[in-house]
């Protein structure tokens, strides 16, 4: 692989593009039509500067330039043949500040550069002056007009009009894919552009329908290349716009484009980008309605974040008032300070299966007699495996980010690029995955070991580690006991709860390279590609099936049987990077109880769950899209914190949903 | 003071207003042919074996557990929301229950009941003082065919009346079976009936056959009846709207 890379790029500049193999990659499963041409291109190109600055330069003075039809209102061109060199590992997975690109020009930018550090100044502004050259490259191809009237004012004159807002966020983003970025989040769009809305209405500049188009292609612009975009599966591009949300005097604060983007996720039933809407009890019902009417569809979106349970945990974590009322999230649910941090949310993957196995492996466990000892040892394990993982984060070098420093806080004000600590928060996140395998081994081992004594923990153990072979009846108790994971049981909570609230006293000192703290969640995409060839567990859980999705539960109960649950877990400390209910439901469920289930989402905020997310799909569809995909090319499912077009989904994925619905589906 | 009962099931939208918790208790005098909890019949515990299965029927649970059960979704009794009791014929365990049903009302929660009325008139007398919203079975309401679901057309009369009198609010359901609910005698006396008793709504269903496997695993068979049309259902809801009344069709 490496060799054929050598190959395209061409011998003069051997530094190994991170970027391109993944696209590569992706590529070669996906299209082969484009991996021809990846393969046949003497244009795939790397740069390298040791200024970043000038890297970029040199970049944008050779990007392809795509000529604009007449008919299209944006510029928006990625040349994923050409990068820039990013021996480190790049930020990613966050959301910058878009609003800086409407309220400032270039000029601006410029300006607030300031000469203390000579070589962040310099990289600064030839990082400046590329996006210049670029904006130069376009104005001179293209024919568009409109088009050439709002990029080139991006060079000297603030946002005016709702139409230009929109073409300077494609600009920015358009630049993060350019040079390596992956998981661009769009951040609360429906806040930074509400004033432009207004102000065009207000004069007569476009119509409300005018407008709603306007939004329309630029949704469709964003969703262009997400086959390219994706990162570990298609679909997961990590494009989330965020919606709503309480403001600092508490009152929940919405608008008319709240309304529209999600009306127009509703009519484009496109599985990215996607949408997060920030909820409140405080929040309209109808509000509520609308998002309900686009997750009927099937799309998985919008994904709900509860601010009245979230901005709290965010206070006292000790993030200040004003950025923690602007919160937005990585590209699945991790709350991110928007435009704020370095946060990589999603740093390392926290298993908690991992240290469970391990122990079973390594400790002699035949004098432990009760639950509460068997806790006692897990934690030493789990321990360990905590620090583990946080002493190889703190190995990680990251890549300096010109382009990035502009756009977060504070790396202008304190003249220090993002790599070296120059955002205002630096913290790293974890996602956990696995914690219901554990809880429901430690409830089984309680119920057949120490409560009722039916076989030794060593007998039981053999059992499992055969992966239950010839025992089917143990198997299907164990998968059925009464203490589970999702259940509205004091025992189930207590023990989840100590162990959390333990792996949080775990990192809770531990400083990262940048000075940023650790956080962790309970919602991971690992569920499956962690389990993968991973031993049967207590849980009744076989050899290699996945893990359990975030925060459900397997079997049929009432959802608000988990919501209970899942507001009963302790979310606080560094527990909030990410903790998302998920679940299944019916079309036909919501359709023959629509109002109720809106009463059961507003009083859920109430009960408090911290993020939700759910299926709208029958299993019956499911597994006849499985069986012919050829027959559903549209249909969106939601796989972790994304959702994709089931057809484009590996088969382990498209049956454990499958196997989810069918569970949801035999409560009735 | 303990009870028997098979389920408690949270999360229910279609028995009563908001988001409700049924429980369902064990026992019933009647014996409808259409039955869909079969295994509610009966008032004691029932352990079967079918195949490879084994199974039991119903559990004894004190009234301070079923009070703890029937709270932990109060959050989401707002709107309306509560409790419903099912069965079976949860009526004849009313007197069993009332300081339960005492408890309940102190706490402010919603009490729903689905009942065949054909019940003892003091259990009725009790139910009415705690009871927010009574749904009532309309079965069969002509005499001479009473027997084939074990009725008592007379005392069911009685006790609608006492309902009525108190101006407790009532919806009555009326399950479509062409061979008992729907005949042309029954039909008739059903539509007297409505216009006697105006209540608040009256909500019509087709019988289902999830209950196939229970029936099976008692070691009895779900008996056939006859489909129903489109056109019977709204026909039958024009009838009722007729009169008046807020007619529903319930697609359960």
């Amino acid at each position: 692989m490496k060799d054929k890379i050598k190959k395209i790029i061409g011998k003069k500049k051997i530094f190994y593009c991170k970027h391109l193999r993944n696209i590569k990659n992706k590529v070669y499963e996906n299209d082969n039509k484009i991996l021809g041409i990846i393969k046949s291109s003497k244009n795939a190109k790397v740069y390298y500067n040791k200024n970043k600055g000038i890297e970029l330069k040199n970049l944008l003075k050779n990007v392809e330039i795509q000529n604009v039809s007449t008919d299209n209102r944006f510029y928006y061109n990625i040349d994923f043949f050409k990068t820039i060199c990013s021996p480190h590992t790049v930020f990613g997975n966050l959301c910058i500040d878009y609003s800086i690109i409407l309220e400032n020009s270039l000029e601006d930018l410029k300006s607030k550069l300031d000469k203390s550090s000579q070589e962040f100044y310099e990289n600064e502004l030839y990082t400046i002056e590329a996006m210049e050259l670029l904006i130069d490259r376009i104005i001179n191809k293209i024919k568009n007009e409109k088009i050439i009237e709002n990029i080139s004012n991006i060079k000297n004159k603030k946002a005016s009009t709702l139409y230009e807002a929109l073409q300077r966020i494609l600009f920015i983003n358009m630049l993060l894919w350019q040079t390596n970025h992956r998981l661009n989040g769009l951040g609360r769009l429906d806040k930074i552009l509400i004033k432009y809305y207004d102000n065009d209405i207000k004069n007569n500049i476009i119509t409300k329908r005018e407008a709603r188009e306007l939004i329309k292609e630029f949704l469709l612009e964003l969703h262009r290349f997400y086959k390219i975009k994706s990162n570990v599966l298609l679909g997961d591009t990590g494009q989330i716009i965020e919606l709503g949300g309480k403001n600092i005097d508490g009152r929940y604060e919405c608008n008319e484009l709240t309304y529209i983007f999600i009306e127009l996720m509703e009519e484009l039933k496109l599985p990215d980008p996607k949408v997060l809407l920030r909820v409140s009890k405080e929040m309209p019902r109808d509000l509520m309605k609308v998002s309900l009417k686009c997750i009927q569809t099937g799309i998985g979106c919008p994904l709900f974040a509860n601010d009245d349970v979230i901005i709290d945990r965010l206070k006292d974590f000790g993030y200040e008032e004003d950025d923690v009322y602007n919160y937005g999230t990585s590209a699945c649910w991790e709350p991110y300070l928007i435009g704020k941090s370095s946060a990589q949310n999603n740093i390392k993957s926290l298993t908690f299966m991992i240290p469970f196995n391990d122990m079973f492996e390594k400790e002699n466990l035949s004098k432990v007699s009760n639950t509460e000892e068997l806790l006692k040892i897990y934690k030493k394990y789990l321990k360990n495996y905590i620090e583990k993982i946080i002493d190889e984060i703190k190995e990680v070098d990251f890549e300096k980010d010109t382009l990035l420093s502009l756009f977060i806080d504070d790396c202008v004000k304190n003249s220090t690029d993002i790599a070296d600590g120059g955002a205002k928060y630096n913290d790293l996140g974890l996602t956990g995955v696995g914690l219901a395998n554990v809880v429901n081994s430690i409830c089984n081992i309680e119920e057949v070991v120490f409560k009722n004594k039916e076989m030794s923990l060593e007998e039981l153990n053999k059992i499992r580690k055969e992966n239950f072979d010839d025992n089917n009846e143990l198997l299907k108790r164990l998968k059925n006991t009464t203490n589970r994971y999702g259940k509205d049981n004091e025992y189930v909570v207590k023990i989840a709860n100590e162990i959390i609230r333990f792996a949080s006293d775990v990192m809770k000192d531990r400083r990262n390279k940048l000075g940023g703290k650790y956080k962790f969640g309970l919602s991971s995409p690992n569920y499956i590609m962690a389990s993968k060839d991973f031993l049967a567990s207590f849980d009744g859980r076989k050899v290699g099936e996945p893990f359990a999705v975030h925060i459900s539960t397997d079997t049929s109960d009432a959802y608000t049987e988990l919501m209970e649950f899942a507001s009963k877990l302790d979310y606080k400390e560094n527990r909030f990077n990410g903790n998302v209910v998920d679940f299944f439901v019916t079309p036909n469920f919501i359709n023959d109880n629509f109002e109720k289930f809106v009463d059961f989402l507003m009083l859920s905020i109430k009960v408090g769950f911290f993020e939700m997310q759910m299926n709208v799909v029958s299993s019956e569809k499911l597994i006849e899209a499985r069986k012919n995909p050829e027959k559903f090319p549209n249909l969106v499912v939601r796989v972790w914190g994304f959702s994709a077009y089931f057809k484009d989904l590996p088969d382990e994925y498209k049956d454990y949903l499958i196997e989810r619905a069918l569970k949801n589906e035999s409560s009735n | 003071m303990k009870v028997v009962i098979s389920n408690v099931q949270r999360f229910c939208l279609k028995d009563g207003p908001g988001i409700r918790t049924t429980v369902f208790f064990k026992g019933c005098n009647l014996r409808c042919p259409w039955c869909c909890n079969p295994e509610n019949i009966k008032f004691d515990i029932e352990n079967y074996e079918y195949k490879e299965e084994k199974g039991v029927y119903g559990y004894e649970i004190s009234l301070d557990d079923l009070e703890k059960e029937i709270l932990k979704d109060k959050e989401y009794y707002e709107n309306d929301g509560g409790v419903t009791f099912s069965g079976g014929e949860c009526l004849l365990q009313f007197n069993k229950i009332e300081p339960l049903l005492i408890n309940l009302k102190e706490k402010g929660i919603n009490i729903c009941v689905e009942t065949a009325l054909t019940v003892p008139t003091e259990t009725v007398d009790i139910a009415m003082k705690y009871v927010d919203e009574f749904i009532v079975d309309i079965k069969i309401l002509d005499e001479k065919s009473e027997h084939k679901v074990n009725g008592n057309v007379t005392l069911y009369k009685e006790n609608v009346k006492k309902l009525f009198d108190n101006n407790s609010k009532v919806i009555f359901r009326i399950p479509l079976v062409p061979e008992y609910t729907m005949t042309k005698e029954n039909m008739k006396e059903i539509i007297k009936f409505l216009e006697q008793y105006k209540a608040e709504k009256v909500e019509i269903f087709k019988i289902h056959r999830l209950g196939e496997k229970k029936y099976k695993t008692l070691g009895k068979e779900m008996q056939e009846f006859l489909e129903v049309s489109n056109n019977e259902i709204e026909e039958m809801i024009g009838k009722i709207e007729d009169l008046g009344i807020k007619a529903e069709y319930c697609n359960i």
